[in-house]
């Protein structure tokens, strides 16, 4: 008979609640009963669970004991399991540890491979002007070392002295003939040789850091060893280097 | 050219070869078209500055390089980069020379003033390793020059062998620098002794080989190890002390010159044997 009740609904009249007055509303909304009970469940609820605990409290065991009572803790408001961590025999760090120091050479050796391959064509001839070296002529009197001319003894234009890579003699200057080349197209090769010095650049710091890390584990694996007395430590490991130990001398058979 | 973004970047060749690719088959058919890009490309990639010293180039471009003649092109000796230039009708190779492996293109880019060995001249090169720098200073030389290259090591001494094989120019010689009167016979008058051996007793090697071959007023570079010859000392004494020991053989030094960035604690010095009197040259 639900369908007859759904249709004689339909003429009624809209149950419309009483709402919260005007004059009452700083008390938010008014509640109904369906809104007390449920605010009534909570509460008995609650009032159950504090007498369920002030029970198990006054039950308590003192010699009560868990393992997960040491195995967790609160920190910070917060309850936390405490992990463990993995187990290994000293073997097994001993061949992790060796992989590592394996991988990490494997991978500076592969470095160094493809710095020198970028460094066989890429010369550095601007920073080659730029880092001093010392160049010494020899004369056979004071005299002459007093004269000494730089331009004339190279021959060469005074503007070039600077240019240590290539300073032409004048002959050759009078005949030298220079292609012609668009300056866009100078601009994307500058560019791209650019980007190439970037990428060595970017190798080596790598492998240099690469260095330091295998340097510091092969450290670590001398220390491993049992059998002899821990060495002493003369200097910590640092950014760039590793730790300095002195091992007491042994005298070999 | 279908491009628009590249043509204010004078990008003439560029959107040219992008224009060629995007048309696939049609551009591929005509078989010259692919031939004479490559050329193209290589030209236009590098642009070669000839150097102070003959035979020697520097390549700019993508590359930042030292580059030598190639006298056999097609071939690398110790797998180096080459660059291959079509200037005119012909196509000219070069050969990358690295100066951090090479103790004469480290003083070349620093500088020195004569290296002496001008195309066509004789070059003595004592400790010749496996030949990379000989290659190049065969290159320097030309065909008609001559080197004779001085290895002790027979394991080096193959690689020099094969090198020599497909330069006429370099004569190797397995043999120690020591010995000069054991070579005595395969050796004419050079006008340049280069010396690399990185021992401590290398004046005194340099010196002997001197006087079997060096012509009188010719030139002899050497390059010095400091820490070859005294690690304790301090690396500006140990040239000093070497330039003094050479100067006692009638080694005398005309320069001196430090391979900064390229190697720690090298220096060259180049200078003449038995110059002839001042008075008279003038």
């Amino acid at each position: 008979m639900s369908s007859w009740k759904k249709v004689s609904k339909t003429n009624q009249r809209t149950h419309r609640e009483r709402h919260q007055p005007e004059s009452r509303s700083h008390l938010g909304l008014l509640e109904k009963k369906k809104d007390y009970r449920l605010r009534a469940k909570d509460h008995d609820e609650k009032q159950r669970t504090l007498r369920l605990l002030k029970r198990r409290a006054l039950n308590r065991n003192p010699d009560e004991f868990y393992f997960h009572m040491i195995n967790s803790k609160v920190e910070d408001g917060e309850h936390k399991e405490l992990e463990k961590d993995d187990e290994h025999t000293p073997d097994q760090i001993r061949l992790m540890q060796s992989q590592d120091l394996k991988y990490v050479s494997t991978k500076r050796i592969m470095e160094t491979r493809k710095i020198e391959r970028l460094q066989s064509h890429l010369h550095l001839l601007d920073a080659a002007n730029e880092v001093k070296n010392k160049h010494i002529f020899f004369v056979d009197t004071e005299k002459e070392a007093k004269q000494f001319d730089l331009c004339k003894q190279l021959d060469t234009h005074p503007s070039l002295l600077k240019r240590r890579i290539n300073r032409p003699r004048n002959i050759a200057l009078k005949n030298m003939s220079f292609p012609e080349v668009e300056e866009a197209v100078i601009e994307k090769l500058t560019a791209e040789r650019d980007k190439k010095y970037m990428e060595l650049q970017k190798r080596i710091e790598r492998e240099r850091e690469l260095t330091v890390i295998q340097q510091k584990l092969e450290m670590k694996r001398h220390l491993l060893n049992k059998k002899e007395r821990t060495p002493k430590r003369i200097k910590p490991s640092t950014k760039d280097a590793p730790p300095i130990y002195k091992w007491d001398y042994e005298r070999k058979r | 050219m279908g491009k628009p973004g590249f043509s204010p970047r004078g990008g003439g060749f560029r959107g040219g070869r992008d224009g060629g690719g995007g048309r696939g088959g049609f551009g591929r058919s005509p078989g010259g078209r692919g031939g004479g890009r490559g050329g193209f490309k290589g030209g236009r990639n590098v642009i070669i500055e000839p150097h102070r010293h003959e035979g020697v180039f520097i390549a700019r471009g993508k590359e930042d390089a030292l580059v030598t003649l190639n006298m056999v092109p097609g071939e690398a000796v110790y797998g180096e980069k080459r660059i291959s230039v079509e200037e005119g009708e012909k196509k000219i190779e070069y050969r990358v020379w690295n100066p951090f492996r090479s103790k004469l293109a480290a003083a070349i880019l620093g500088g020195v003033d004569q290296i002496y060995m001008p195309p066509g001249s004789k070059v003595l090169y004592l400790g010749a390793a496996s030949g990379t720098t000989v290659s190049h200073v065969s290159d320097v030389v030309g065909p008609e020059g001559l080197v004779y290259a001085v290895e002790f090591s027979h394991r080096s001494g193959r690689d020099l062998l094969n090198m020599a094989k497909k330069r006429t120019n370099v004569i190797p010689i397995i043999e120690d620098a020591r010995h000069p009167h054991k070579y005595r016979m395969l050796v004419g008058m050079v006008d340049t002794v280069f010396a690399d051996v990185a021992q401590p007793d290398q004046a005194r090697i340099v010196a002997l080989n001197a006087q079997y071959f060096l012509k009188n007023g010719g030139h002899f570079v050497i390059s010095i190890k400091a820490s070859c010859i005294d690690s304790t000392a301090q690396p500006e004494a140990v040239f000093a002390s070497e330039v003094k020991k050479l100067q006692a053989d009638k080694l005398k030094p005309q320069e001196q010159i430090t391979l900064e960035p390229y190697e720690r604690d090298h220096a060259v010095v180049v200078g003449v044997y038995r110059p002839p009197p001042k008075s008279k040259g003038g």
